[in-house]
C-alpha cells in the first residue's frame, strides 16, 4: 500500500517511515504540517495517509481538519488519525467526515498503539481497503458517554465486549479470535446487539460499525 | 507598601516630604497623623489664650493631617490598579507555563518514547519472527533496532529530567545558596559566585529569585558574548537582592514581551522590582530586589 505520513516531530516520522518499509510499503511522502500534506495526498493519491492531530503552525487540530478534507476529496484514501491523546470531539467530527463520504474508511488511533507493529499495519490495512479501525480507548469513551441510556444498559456484559470490539473495526471472525469463541456464538451475539439496539443487520463491517458509533454517540 | 510615583504627588508635597519618607510611608503617614492630632488640639487649646497663635497651630496640623492622607490613603486605588494588573499577569503567566510544559512533553519526551516504541516493536517483531523460524535472521537489523531505541530512551530521560528542573529545580530545597550554586557551575559562561544570604527567604521568593538568576545567566550565555559573569545574591535587611553582571556587549533592554519585561512582570506580582543598567559596549547589571517575604 502507499501511504502518506504528515507528522511534525521527525523522531517519529522517521520511525513510521521504518515500521511502514519494513512492513513491504511504500512511504509515498512524509511531511510535517497539513498544508503539506493535502499537497502531498494530491500529488500522490495514497491508499492511505498517517495523520497527527497536532501540527504547525497553530498546534491544535490542523491534521485533524486536513483528515476531514482529505476524507471530503478523496475517497479512495483512507485516512488514519494518530495522536498522544482522544478527543470525543475528534471522533465525531471524523466520523461525520466518514459518513458524508459514503463509507468508513476512517482510524483514530493513539500513539502508543505503534508499539505493536503488526495490529497497527493492520489496522491502517483496514483503514486502506475502507473499513475502520477506533483505538479501544475512544469505544471505551463512547460507551462511556451513552451508558445512560437504556437500550445499551440492556446488553449484556459479553455483548458489550462483542460491540466494542465490533467498534474497533474487528471483523466477527477476529472477535472470535479475541474472545476465544466460536464465530458462530459471536454471530449470534451481533445478532442480539443490533435486535436491542434496533438496528438492522448488515453485512459490511463498516457500516455496522458506523451505525454503532453514530446510535452512540446520540 | 510599595514607593508608588513619587513625581505624580503635588508640588507642596515634595517641598514638605523628602524622598526617603516614601519608602516607609506606613511610618511616616501614622507619624504625621499623631502630631496632625497633637497640633490640632494644642491649637484648639491655646486658641482661648492667643487667637492668631492658636489658628496657626491649627492650619499646620491640619496640613500634618493633609500629609498624612496623601501618604497613607491616597495611594490606594492606584495601589489596587497595580494589584489588579499584577494579578491577571500572574494568571496569565502560570496558564502559560503550564502550556509550555504540556508542549515540552508532547513534542519532547512523550514522542521521543513514541519512537522508542516503534523500534522495540520492530525489533520484538523480527525476534519473534526468528524464533519461530517465520521470519528472515538478521540480528544485526534487531541490534540497531535496539540500540537506537536505548538512544532514544536515553535521550528521553534526559529531556524529563531537564523538564522536571525547569518546573521546580530540587536543589531550591536546600535553599537559595544551594540552587545558585549550582546554577551558577551549569553556565556556559564562567560565573563568579557572591552569596550573602543568613536568614532564609520565603518558598516563593525563592523560586522567583531562582528563575530569574536562571534566565539571566541564560541571556548572558546567549546575547551578551561575555567571557565572564558575576551572580550575587544578598540579604539585605527587608530585602533579597539578586545581581546578575556580566562584560559582555550591553544593550540589553526591557521590551514589551521581553524575557525581561516577563521577569519585570513576575518579580512585579511580589512588589519586587528590577532594574537594567546596559550601555551599548557594556556592562550589562541587571538588580532584582525581592522583599523576602510573600
Amino acid at each position: 500500500m502507499r501511504v502518506v505520513i504528515a507528522e511534525d516531530s521527525a523522531v517519529v516520522r522517521a520511525g513510521l517511515a521504518e515500521i511502514l518499509a519494513d512492513s513491504g510499503h511504500q512511504v509515498a511522502a512524509a511531511v510535517g504540517n497539513a498544508d503539506d500534506l493535502l499537497a502531498a495526498v494530491d500529488e500522490h493519491q495514497p491508499d492511505a495517509v498517517v495523520v497527527d492531530v497536532r501540527m504547525p503552525p497553530g498546534y491544535t487540530d490542523e491534521g485533524l481538519r486536513a483528515a476531514v478534507a482529505i476524507r471530503r476529496d478523496h475517497p479512495g484514501t483512507g485516512v488514519l488519525v494518530f495522536s498522544q491523546y482522544i478527543e470525543t470531539r475528534y471522533t465525531a467530527d471524523l466520523l461525520g467526515a466518514a459518513s458524508a463520504g459514503g463509507a468508513a474508511g476512517v482510524g483514530y488511533l493513539l500513539k502508543d498503539r505503534v508499539a505493536d507493529v503488526e495490529e497497527f499495519i493492520e489496522a491502517l490495512a483496514r483503514v486502506a481497503a475502507g473499513g475502520t479501525a477506533l483505538d479501544p480507548e475512544v469505544v471505551t469513551q463512547l460507551l462511556g458517554a451513552s451508558r445512560r441510556d437504556d437500550r445499551l444498559g440492556s446488553l449484556t456484559s459479553r455483548e458489550r465486549d462483542v460491540l466494542a470490539l465490533m467498534a474497533e473495526g474487528r471483523s466477527n471472525t477476529a472477535i472470535a479470535g479475541i474472545l476465544v469463541v466460536s464465530e458462530r456464538s459471536v454471530e449470534k451475539h451481533v445478532g442480539n446487539i443490533f435486535s436491542k439496539l434496533g438496528l438492522a443487520p448488515s453485512d459490511a463491517d463498516s457500516r455496522r460499525v458506523l451505525a454503532v458509533l453514530r446510535y452512540l454517540q446520540s | 507598601m510599595s514607593g508608588g510615583n513619587v513625581s505624580r504627588e503635588p508640588l507642596i508635597m515634595r517641598i514638605l516630604v523628602r524622598p526617603a519618607a516614601y519608602r516607609h510611608r506606613k511610618v511616616w503617614g501614622v507619624a504625621c497623623v499623631a502630631a496632625g492630632l497633637w497640633l490640632l488640639v494644642l491649637g484648639f487649646i491655646l486658641c482661648y489664650f492667643a487667637f492668631w497663635w492658636g489658628s496657626a497651630l491649627i492650619a499646620v496640623g491640619a496640613l500634618e493631617l493633609w500629609v498624612a492622607y496623601r501618604l497613607l490613603v491616597a495611594p490606594l486605588p492606584q495601589r489596587v490598579r497595580e494589584l489588579e494588573r499584577s494579578r491577571a499577569h500572574l494568571v496569565d503567566d502560570s496558564a502559560a507555563r503550564l502550556r509550555q510544559i504540556e508542549r515540552d512533553l508532547h513534542d519532547g519526551a512523550q514522542a521521543q518514547m513514541v519512537a522508542v516504541t516503534m523500534k522495540l516493536g520492530l525489533a520484538l517483531k523480527k525476534l519473534g519472527g526468528m524464533v519461530d523460524g517465520t521470519g528472515q535472521t538478521d540480528l544485526d537489523r534487531v541490534l540497531e533496532l535496539v540500540a537506537a531505541a536505548h538512544r532514544g530512551a536515553k535521550e528521553a530521560v534526559a529531556e524529563l529530567r531537564d523538564l522536571a528542573r525547569g518546573i521546580h529545580p530540587p536543589a531550591l530545597d536546600q535553599g537559595l545558596g544551594t540552587a545558585l550554586t549550582s546554577l551558577a557551575a551549569r553556565s556556559d559562561v564562567p560565573v563568579e559566585l557572591v552569596l550573602d544570604l543568613p536568614e532564609r527567604p520565603s518558598a516563593a521568593i525563592e523560586t522567583i529569585a531562582y528563575f530569574c538568576a536562571a534566565e539571566l545567566l541564560a541571556n548572558v550565555g546567549k546575547h551578551s558574548g561575555a567571557r565572564q559573569a558575576a551572580l550575587r545574591a544578598v540579604h539585605v535587611p527587608g530585602l533579597l537582592r539578586v545581581q546578575v553582571s556580566d562584560d559582555g556587549v550591553g544593550g540589553a533592554q526591557v521590551e514589551a514581551r521581553g524575557g525581561l519585561a516577563g521577569l519585570a512582570e513576575r518579580v512585579k506580582t511580589v512588589d519586587g522590582r528590577l532594574r537594567v543598567s546596559s550601555p551599548p559596549g557594556g556592562p550589562t547589571v541587571v538588580i532584582v530586589e525581592l522583599p523576602p517575604r510573600a
